[in-house]
């Protein structure tokens, strides 16, 4: 699936050798680019979060785009080297540096697997379920349909590699922003917000098997067969029995790798070999047929149930925030604005009906199990932003050859309106009333706030902690959600209610029906903090204490 | 969560003698150490009167959780009792206590501890449920107001 890259990489070797370049050259090229990449991807993320209130992943694809090859990267002149970045056999990217995104790639579904909470997949609401493949579904053949329907852009069959990629990449959703705004708005607990937090879990396990089943098709039409029905079981059987197959693999033997791999005591070293077996299962992955991505993700829900899967998010955080834009911003360097423009209308109307095929996909669904237009709207608008995977499944599709630069951009274009319109969007339909149906409001699944004062933001963190830990003893699932403010969802069984720190307040949004329970875990930790206190009384007194410790640093 | 597995014949006592908060502590705890394995009674009984001295156990409508946390059990243990006539408990609306849910569980072991707490306090939001239980008499009458 790199029909593109290999042969420009040939090419690019061959003209290296040409020009008396030396790999020493192209390597110090590729550091000068990635310098550049890196220090513009982050402050464009940084302007795009603090201005935009928009997802950083917005401003590192914009900086992509004004450093890219197409606008200013050409413009750029190294003396004695020529352009800082430029096209090579219509693929923006160098080889290396296209390695190197596609690293950050694996990086980035590595951790979207471990991060996976696979728990809540297992056992979560059966509406989760149906939001995710409702909109799913839509979103795929709406997106492939309107590739066919489409005149003049040369694809005429639903089974053309690249209507089905159209159809792909419309499918996930980046459930990031709207996690942002749900707390924003003390909706994360509402039944609308726990559907979409549920439906955005069963959205990236379909959509990643859904990924896995169009390379099937794909690869099969690119080496000249033609996919018919039959043809398309098996290659989604293949595509989902990898799937299952090596996931229950790697959860049932998961435990046992990773005890295997504590035998070496330290943490740097058990978390760079769980990551070198996620890129063996990502190539792996590909050899089969399939993305690289597909390997990663799997390699990191395998490992999402074990107790190491905290320490490997931690120790990749730095790897990630540092590659992971260079990813995009490599993404928003491949858009050709000239190759655009024939296909700015088809764009615009394939990112439209993106919208509407979201907001219809999941939100009939909703409307038909137990929410109100109101409600149905607000879920639909929730799970309209794509992003990351979005952005991967494109560029997978250019390098492979299998989309042109023209439809690239238009992925581009969808997956930027659709995180951009989902925010206002989302907030205005969180005015008003219930979302859930006249016969349900008012019932015991109506949410409510319990909000604690507490002299100072450090008590209130420190409280948090307490809680946390209780919830934990009491066989809750935590979970630290990806926002600024620091918010934990907690869930067992049915019950599910969201902390939030805000400021000297600590809130916790939750059912009236969960609120006993809450009200009791609260009152004990409160009252076990009288203990720290008498405890704080023992100690020596604090004054000497320190008195101790600083005499004798003058003398 | 399910009630009926936490709770038996044997965790219910249906007539309370004590008169007193101290004294009906220690009954409750002398009842779920007759039935149930607890390794030192003392320290169990110290543990839930720790606990109820930082915070009365009283809630309202004649309702007392009075609970402790304790390594001299391995497991919850739960009991139920009743006093007809009702204890000055120091309940938050001041009235006497009839309906007494004594937990103890285990300090260092993970378990839907106080979640039990919470499910049983949701079934006695139920004024019925309250009125019935304080006339039913008999623990095989109360278990099944509470399980069925």
């Amino acid at each position: 699936m790199t029909t593109n890259v290999v042969a420009h990489t040939a090419q690019h070797v061959a003209e290296a050798a040409g020009s008396g370049q030396n790999i020493t050259h192209m390597m110090m090229l590729l550091v000068i680019q990635l310098a550049v990449i890196i220090i513009v991807a982050k402050v464009g993320g940084y302007l795009a979060t603090r201005f935009l209130k928009m997802p950083s992943v917005l401003g590192e694809l914009i900086s992509g785009m004004i450093i890219g090859p197409y606008a200013l990267g050409s413009k750029i002149i190294l003396p004695d080297f020529g352009p800082l970045f430029i096209e090579h056999a219509g693929f923006a990217a160098s080889a290396e540096l296209y390695g190197i995104a596609t690293l950050a790639s694996i990086i980035l579904l590595f951790l979207a697997g471990l991060e996976t909470d696979l728990a809540a997949f297992l056992r979560y609401s059966v509406v989760g379920s149906v939001v995710g493949l409702g909109g799913l579904l839509t979103a795929f053949f709406v997106g492939d349909l309107t590739a066919v329907l489409w005149p003049s852009n040369g694809i005429h069959n639903v089974m053309d590699p690249a209507a089905l990629f159209l159809g792909v990449i419309s499918v996930a959703t980046s459930v990031g922003i709207t996690a942002r705004i749900l707390a924003e708005k003390r909706k994360m607990a509402s039944p609308e917000g726990v559907t979409i937090l549920a439906g955005a879990v069963f959205d990236d396990v379909f959509g990643i098997v859904a990924l896995a089943i169009v390379m099937g098709m794909a690869k099969v039409s690119m080496d000249g067969g033609a996919v018919d029905w039959g043809g398309i079981g098996i290659i989604a059987a293949k595509a989902i029995g990898f799937f299952v197959v090596v996931t229950a693999l790697g959860l049932t033997y998961a435990r046992k790798i990773t005890s295997a791999i504590k035998q070496f005591k330290s943490k740097e070293i058990m978390v760079a070999i769980c990551f070198g077996l996620a890129m063996l299962l990502a190539g792996l992955a590909e050899m089969a047929g399939l993305a690289m991505i597909i390997g990663a993700y799997i390699m990191g829900l395998a490992l999402s149930r074990t107790d190491l899967a905290h320490e490997i998010e931690e120790n990749l955080e730095g790897v990630y925030n540092i590659l992971v834009p260079i990813f995009f911003c490599v993404m928003g360097m491949m858009v050709d604005f000239s190759a655009m423009k024939p296909v700015l209308l088809f764009g615009a109307v394939y990112s439209l009906l993106a919208v509407f095929s979201k907001v219809l996909g999941c939100g009939l669904p909703a409307w038909a199990m137990r929410f109100n237009a109101r409600g149905a709207l607000r879920i639909g608008l929730g799970m309209l932003p794509r992003g990351e995977v979005a952005l991967i499944v494109a560029g997978i599709g250019l390098a492979a050859g299998i989309i042109d630069q023209g439809i690239f951009g238009v992925a581009i274009m969808m997956t930027v309106i659709t995180t951009m319109l989902a925010p206002p969007l989302l907030m205005k339909s969180f005015n008003g009333k219930s979302g859930l149906r006249k016969e349900l409001a008012g019932s015991s699944e109506e949410v409510d706030s319990i909000d604690l004062e507490f002299p100072s933001h450090d008590i209130t963190e420190f409280l948090l902690g307490r809680f946390v830990r209780a919830l934990r003893h009491e066989e809750f699932y935590v979970n630290r959600l990806h926002t600024e403010q620091l918010i934990y969802q907690v869930r067992k069984d049915d019950i599910m209610f969201v902390l939030i720190e805000d400021g000297t307040t600590l809130r916790i949004n939750a059912a009236v029906e969960h609120q006993p329970l809450v009200r009791l875990m609260l009152t004990e930790e409160l009252l076990s903090l009288s203990d720290l206190l008498e405890a704080t009384q023992k100690m020596e007194d604090l004054q000497s204490m320190g008195s101790g410790l600083l005499a004798g640093m003058f003398c | 969560m399910n009630l009926k597995k936490m709770l038996s014949k044997n965790s219910i006592l249906p007539n309370l003698l004590a008169e007193t908060k101290e004294a009906a502590i220690e009954e409750l705890i002398d009842f779920l150490a007759e039935n149930n394995s607890i390794s030192d009674r003392d320290a169990a009984l110290q543990a839930a009167l720790n606990r109820e001295a930082k915070m009365s156990t009283g809630m309202q409508n004649g309702i007392a959780i009075p609970h402790g946390k304790t390594d001299a059990v391995s497991e919850l243990l739960v009991a139920i009792a009743i006093k007809p006539g009702g204890i000055d408990f120091d309940a938050m609306d001041g009235q006497p206590c009839t309906i007494f849910i004594m937990t103890l569980s285990p300090e260092h072991r993970v378990g839907p501890h106080i979640q039990f707490l919470a499910e049983i306090s949701k079934l006695l939001g139920n004024k019925e449920l309250r009125e019935k239980l304080v006339a039913a008499g008999s623990a095989e009458e109360i278990l099944h107001l509470l399980t069925d």
